[in-house]
Formats: structure tokens, C-alpha cells, sequence
């Protein structure tokens, strides 16, 4: 497609494509290991295009919600889907900490066998963005790449040296 | 329930990430970790005019990072640490999602197999 940013995972899974895909697409399993150390609610899941997963993430008395619309559903090769921010009542919203965050990401994720395992690539890129969410997506992505390496070195030593300070 | 959260504060992040994106606002910011400044002393040790550093520290002021002192003359200024703790935390949690649930996910993966190998005995 194009010059839009891009954040790319690459991940080998010990297990073959058929497996892989079973723990993507099973609700059950789905919930068991999406969302880092909280507890995942999957209040919807339909699992075809146009169907929506709804997605909850307990983190104390906090919830975080999404909302995720399948566009692309190949079985054990391909998955895409639009991914939101919700409200209570599961209505898009922006990210109240970062208004400009890109409103809905086009997420695509592969699978591909390699030799018994499987390797799986996700990609995230902004859907219909405005300008500014394009930016701001950009600019979060230069984080994680060259762009800000040194600046995020000098971030973390002066963290460290002010929560020192605080001690 | 609660609105979705990602910590709090008052920090916009979309200012702080785009404050901090400039190579001379962060070694401004550097310096200010070492303790408050006048315009004059932060100017030193940089190629560029008085001017240019009080508009970048206006940039840094307008996205929470610092504040200006209220002395008329030398109007220090000094960081604010949380909006830039705020700022490294969100990424840090953003990348550490996919790498943590991918960790879970090999979990699941083994269970899975195991569970197979066992039905393949019992048959």
C-alpha cells in the first residue's frame, strides 16, 4: 500500500498453523492470552466480515474497552480487522490521553508455516486517518525506532535520576 | 465501569510526543535534569539564539514538561517529570502488550499440545 506507518511484529510460535490459529480465533483461548498480565473479557465474538469482537481488559476496578471489526477472515492464513477504542456502550471514541491517536488501526495478521512451527506477522497501520493521527502514529512509532533511540536512552537515565532524587 | 484509562494526570500526550521528537527540546530537557535554568544558561552550550530556546521552551511549557519560574527577570525553568514519565510509560506499555500476550499465547500453545498428545494416547 503505501508510505502510511507502520508497527510490525514478527513472531515464530512453537506449534503448527492449524493450532495457531485455533488460539486466534477461539474466544475461549483467545481471552486466555490476549492483553499483557489482565484479566480479558470477550463479551462478542463473530468471527467472520462485517462481525465485531468486543473486548474487554480488567485492570483493577479499570476497564479498558475495544472494539474490533473483522474485515478478512481466512482460515489459517489471514486475519484483519478495524480496531477501536470504545466508550461504556461500545461507541468509537479517541484515546483520552492522546486525542490525535489514530482512531481506528487496520490490523493484519498472517500465518505462515515454517517447517512444524508457524510464523505469524501483525501490522498495524492507520485506517482513514486525518493528518494529525497519521503524525502522532508516526511520531509513537519513531520511538520504538531509530528515530528517537538516543532521546529514549536520555529519557530513561534522567527518569532514574529523578526518581532517585524523590527517594 | 470507567472510562478507559492509561494513567493519570493531566498530560496531553499528543503535545508531549510531538515536544519531544525535536533533538534540541530533549537535550534541553536534559539539562534541566540536572536543575532549573535561566534562558541564558540554557542557551550556552547550544548554536542557537536566545530566541529559538525561549520558543522551544514554550513548546516544552505548553506540553506540561517544564514551568517557568514567576522571578521577572531570569524566569527559570524547571521540569515536570510526570508528564514525561506519563509520555515513556504509554510506549513502554504499548510495546510490552504484543511481547507480554505473545508470551501467554505460548503458553496456550503448549496446553494445547499437550492436550492433543493426551487425546492421541487415550485413543
Amino acid at each position: 500500500m503505501s508510505d502510511l506507518p507502520e508497527f510490525i511484529i514478527d513472531r515464530e510460535f512453537q506449534a503448527p498453523r492449524d493450532v495457531v490459529w485455533k488460539a486466534w480465533t477461539d474466544p475461549a483461548l483467545l481471552s486466555e492470552w490476549y492483553g499483557p498480565r489482565v484479566e480479558t473479557i470477550i463479551h462478542k465474538f463473530d468471527l467472520k466480515p462485517g462481525g465485531v469482537w468486543l473486548n474487554e481488559m480488567k485492570m483493577g476496578d479499570k476497564s479498558d474497552l475495544s472494539k474490533m471489526t473483522f474485515q478478512e477472515v481466512v482460515p489459517e492464513e489471514k486475519l484483519v480487522w478495524h480496531h477501536s477504542s470504545t466508550d461504556p456502550d461500545w461507541n468509537v471514541v479517541s484515546n483520552p490521553m492522546m486525542p490525535d491517536w489514530p482512531r481506528v488501526l487496520l490490523t493484519t495478521v498472517t500465518f505462515q508455516d515454517q517447517g512444524d512451527n508457524t510464523q505469524v506477522r501483525l501490522v498495524w497501520t492507520p485506517y482513514e486517518a486525518t493528518d494529525a493521527e497519521i503524525a502522532c502514529f508516526a511520531g509513537a512509532m519513531d520511538g520504538f525506532g531509530s528515530g528517537w533511540g538516543a532521546g529514549f536512552a536520555i529519557m530513561d537515565e534522567l527518569l532514574a535520576d529523578l526518581l532517585a532524587d524523590k527517594t | 465501569m470507567e472510562e478507559i484509562s492509561y494513567g493519570t494526570g493531566p498530560a496531553n500526550l499528543d503535545a508531549v510526543f510531538a515536544a519531544l521528537a525535536d533533538p534540541t527540546r530533549r537535550a534541553i530537557l536534559t539539562r534541566l535534569a540536572e536543575g532549573q535554568a535561566s534562558v541564558n544558561e540554557i542557551a550556552a552550550p547550544f548554536a542557537i539564539s536566545q530566541p529559538a530556546v525561549s520558543r522551544h521552551l514554550k513548546v516544552l511549557e505548553r506540553a506540561g514538561l517544564i514551568e517557568r519560574g514567576v522571578e521577572e527577570q531570569r524566569r527559570p525553568a524547571k521540569l515536570k517529570a510526570e508528564n514525561l514519565s506519563a509520555a515513556v510509560d504509554w510506549l513502554t506499555e504499548f510495546r510490552a502488550f504484543w511481547d507480554t500476550s505473545f508470551e501467554q499465547l505460548d503458553n496456550v500453545l503448549l496446553q494445547m499440545k499437550n492436550a492433543q498428545l493426551k487425546e492421541t494416547k487415550d485413543e
